[in-house]
C-alpha cells in the first residue's frame, strides 16, 4: 500500500516537474510571461478544459473514455443561451414559457446529466463499448446543437449572465473558482468516498471489482452522469466568456481533456491516476498555447510543439513505470 | 447457424437498398431537383449561403436538398456521386478546396449535370458552368486602406489569420498586406491563427494583449474572430482604445460596428451570390447556354459612417 502511495506521488511529482521547466523556459523566453495578469490570463483560459478534464478523469479511472464531452459542451450552451435568450415555445400548444439565469442555467446542466447516463446506459446495459457509444453521441449532440441554433450564434445574453465568465471575485476569476470547487469536489469523491475507491477498483480489476460485489453499472453510470455534467458547466462558462453559443463551440475538446488527463499520468487502462495530476496536465497544455503565442511562434509549428510535449509527457511517464 | 442468420440479415439489409436507390431515381426524375452542396456547415455565414440558395431554387418551383461536404473533399466528392446517381439537374455549388473539388465538378459536367459555384472560385474555367464569386482580396484592400487612414499610417497592429490551409484566409490577409505594408510606421507585432473561430480568436487575443498591451489595432481574417478579440479586449478594459477590422458582414459584427464597437468589416454578399446561382440553373434548365464564366461580387467596405445602408449579410 505505501509502495502504491509513493508511486503515484512519484507520477504526480513528475508532470509537476514538467510544468515547472516549462515555465522556467517561457521565463527566460519572454519577459511577459511569468506576471500575474498572465497567470491569472492562463488559469481563466484553462478554467473549461479543467471542469471537462475532470470528469474525463473519473471515467478514464473506470478504464472507460467519454469523446462526446465537446459536442455535450456546445449543446448545453447552446441551450442556457436560447431558453435565457428566447425561452422555449412549445411546438403544438400555445404556451410559452420564459426562463430565469438560474432556471436556464439549471436546465442545461440536468440536460448534460442525462446526456451521460445515456451514454452510460448504452455501455453498461448494451455492453457498447466507451469509445463506439460516446462517439454516437459526439455526433448526435453536435447534431442536435445545430438543430436547436439553426447553425447560427446566439448572442446578446446581457450582463448578469456574462458575469459568469468574465467576472471575477476577489481578483481571481468566476470560471477559476468554478474550477477550483469542481476540482475540490472530485478529488474529495475520488480519494474520501466510496464511490471514489469503486472508480479505482474497477479500473484496476472488473472482474475483481464485481467479485468483491460492486455495482459497477451504477458506479459508470454516476462517472458518465458526472463527466457530461461537467462538459455542461465547461459549456455555460464558454458561452458566458464570449457572450454568445456558438454551434461549432467545444470541437476537438475532447481531445485537450484527454491529453490533460494522459499527461497529468492517468493511465488510459484505469485504475491508475489522480485529478490533481489532471489538474497539472490541463496547466501544462494552457502555459504551451499561452508561451507560444507570447513568443509569436508560427502557427504551423505550434501545433508540432504541441504534440512532440504531449508525446515527451507521456514518454518520460512511461520511463518512470518501468524503473519501478 | 450463427453464421447464416448474419448473411440473412445483411441480404434483408441490402434488399430495401436497392428499392430505395431505384424509388428515389424515378422520383427525381418526375420532379425537377437542384442539389446544393456547400463546403460546411459549421459557420453561420455558410449556413445563410447553403439556406438562400435553397430557398431561391424552391421558389422556382424545384426539390432542393442541401448536402454538407464538413470542410473535407473526399465526403464532397461522395456527395457529387449520390447528386448524379440521384438524377438532379443541377448543383449550386460551394467548394472545400479550389483545386480538390475540380474533379468532382468535371464528374457532374460529363453527367450532363451543370455546376454554378457561389463564393469560393475552383481553378478551372471549363469544368463549371459559371462562377458566382466573392472578390476577398479586393475587399481586404480596401480594409488595409480604411486601416491605415484611420491609424493615421503608424502605430503596432496584430492579425488574426483563418484556418492556415485555407484559401479564403489568405486572399484576405494578401490583399490587407499589399496595403498595409507600403506603409512601414505600421508594425505587425504578432500573426496568429485563431482558425476563424470566435472562442479560440479570444483566448489568442488575451495572450497577446499579455505580449502587446501597447497595440492600436487588431484585424481578424472573418467576423466571427472580430466578435471574440473584441471580447479579449472588454475584459481587460481596452475595448475603446483599441480597434478591431473584420470580414464577412456578420449579424453580431454589424449589430457592433452600429454601436460603435467595432471600426469596420467586408460586407461579402452571400444572399445575391446564392440567388443568382439558383436563377442561372433555372435558366439553364429552361435552355439558356450563354451564362458568364465568371461573376465576381463585390466586397463592400461598412465603417460607422455608412452602416445604416446595411443589414447582416447584405444590404438594406
Amino acid at each position: 500500500m505505501t509502495a502504491n502511495n509513493y508511486k503515484n506521488n512519484l507520477n504526480k511529482f513528475q508532470s509537476l516537474i514538467a510544468l515547472i521547466i516549462l515555465c522556467i523556459v517561457l521565463s527566460l523566453l519572454s519577459n511577459k510571461f511569468f506576471t500575474a495578469s498572465n497567470g491569472v490570463n492562463v488559469l481563466r483560459q484553462i478554467a473549461v478544459n479543467i471542469c471537462v478534464a475532470t470528469g474525463m478523469t473519473m471515467i478514464v479511472l473506470t478504464a472507460g473514455i467519454d469523446l462526446s464531452v465537446g459536442s455535450v459542451l456546445a449543446l448545453c450552451g447552446a441551450i442556457t443561451a436560447g431558453l435565457l435568450k428566447n425561452g422555449w415555445q412549445f411546438p403544438t400548444l400555445d404556451l410559452f414559457v420564459g426562463f430565469t439565469l438560474l432556471g436556464a442555467i439549471l436546465c442545461a446542466i440536468i440536460i448534460g446529466a442525462f446526456l451521460g447516463f445515456f451514454n452510460g446506459l448504452v455501455i453498461t446495459k448494451f455492453k457498447v463499448p466507451p469509445f463506439v457509444a460516446t462517439l454516437a453521441m459526439l455526433t448526435i449532440a453536435r447534431g442536435f446543437t445545430m438543430l436547436y441554433t439553426e447553425g447560427h450564434p446566439i448572442s446578446n445574453l446581457g450582463t448578469s449572465f456574462a458575469f459568469i465568465g468574465a467576472g471575477s471575485f476577489i481578483g481571481i476569476p468566476i470560471p477559476v473558482w468554478i474550477a477550483t470547487v469542481v476540482v475540490l469536489i472530485a478529488v474529495f469523491i475520488t480519494k474520501k468516498t466510496k464511490l471514489g475507491r469503486y472508480i479505482y477498483a474497477i479500473g484496476g480489476n472488473e472482474n475483481a471489482a464485481k467479485l468483491s460485489g460492486i455495482s459497477i453499472n451504477r458506479v459508470k453510470l454516476i462517472v458518465y452522469s458526472l463527466g457530461a455534467t461537467l462538459a455542461a458547466i465547461g459549456g455555460i462558462i464558454v458561452t458566458s466568456r464570449l457572450d454568445s453559443a456558438q454551434p461549432n463551440a467545444g470541437i476537438s475538446y475532447e481531445l485537450d481533456a484527454i491529453a490533460a488527463v494522459v499527461i497529468g499520468g492517468t493511465s488510459l487502462n484505469g485504475g491508475r491516476g489522480s485529478i490533481w495530476g489532471t489538474v497539472i496536465g490541463a496547466i501544462i497544455i494552457g502555459v504551451l498555447n499561452n508561451g507560444l503565442v507570447l513568443l509569436n511562434v508560427s502557427p504551423f509549428w505550434q501545433q508540432v510543439v504541441k504534440g512532440a510535449v504531449i508525446l515527451l509527457a507521456v514518454i518520460i511517464d512511461k520511463i518512470g513505470d518501468k524503473k519501478e | 447457424m450463427n453464421k447464416r442468420l448474419r448473411n440473412l440479415t445483411l441480404l434483408l439489409f441490402f434488399i430495401p437498398t436497392f428499392f430505395i436507390k431505384c424509388s428515389n431515381k424515378k422520383k427525381a426524375s418526375k420532379k425537377h431537383s437542384i442539389a446544393v452542396v456547400v463546403s460546411t456547415l459549421n459557420n453561420p455565414w455558410f449556413v445563410f449561403l447553403a439556406e438562400t440558395a435553397a430557398a431561391k431554387a424552391k421558389s422556382l418551383g424545384y426539390e432542393t436538398k442541401i448536402y454538407d461536404s464538413q470542410n473535407n473533399t473526399a465526403l464532397e466528392s461522395d456527395h457529387f456521386e449520390n447528386i448524379i446517381v440521384s438524377g438532379y439537374e443541377a448543383i449550386l455549388f460551394n467548394s472545400t478546396d479550389a483545386n480538390g473539388s475540380i474533379s468532382n465538378v468535371l464528374k457532374a459536367k460529363a453527367a450532363g449535370i451543370p455546376v454554378f459555384c457561389m463564393d469560393r472560385e475552383i481553378n478551372s474555367i471549363e469544368a463549371p458552368t459559371s462562377q458566382i464569386l466573392s472578390d476577398s482580396y479586393s475587399g481586404a484592400v480596401a480594409i488595409g486602406k480604411y486601416f491605415t487612414q484611420q491609424l493615421h499610417k503608424k502605430g503596432n497592429y496584430v492579425e488574426l489569420l483563418g484556418i492556415v490551409g485555407d484559401n479564403n484566409t489568405w486572399a484576405r490577409s494578401k490583399g490587407f498586406h499589399s496595403v498595409v505594408d507600403n506603409y512601414p510606421g505600421l508594425k505587425m507585432v504578432a500573426q496568429q491563427s485563431a482558425d476563424f473561430d470566435r472562442n479560440k480568436a479570444m483566448e489568442v487575443m488575451e495572450s497577446i494583449l499579455q505580449a502587446h498591451p501597447d497595440i492600436e489595432a487588431v484585424f481578424c481574417g472573418n467576423d466571427g474572430m472580430a466578435s471574440g478579440a473584441y471580447q479579449a479586449l472588454v475584459s481587460v478594459g481596452k475595448a475603446d482604445k483599441i480597434k478591431v477590422y473584420g470580414f464577412d458582414g456578420a449579424e453580431d459584427v454589424i449589430t457592433s460596428i452600429g454601436e460603435n464597437k467595432i471600426a469596420a468589416t467586408g460586407m461579402q454578399f452571400p444572399k445575391v451570390m446564392a440567388e443568382t446561382a439558383a436563377e442561372f440553373a433555372d435558366e439553364y434548365i429552361k435552355g439558356r447556354r450563354d451564362f458568364p464564366k465568371k461573376i465576381p461580387v463585390a466586397v463592400e467596405l461598412v465603417t460607422s459612417k455608412n452602416i445604416s445602408d446595411y443589414i447582416a449579410y447584405g444590404k438594406k
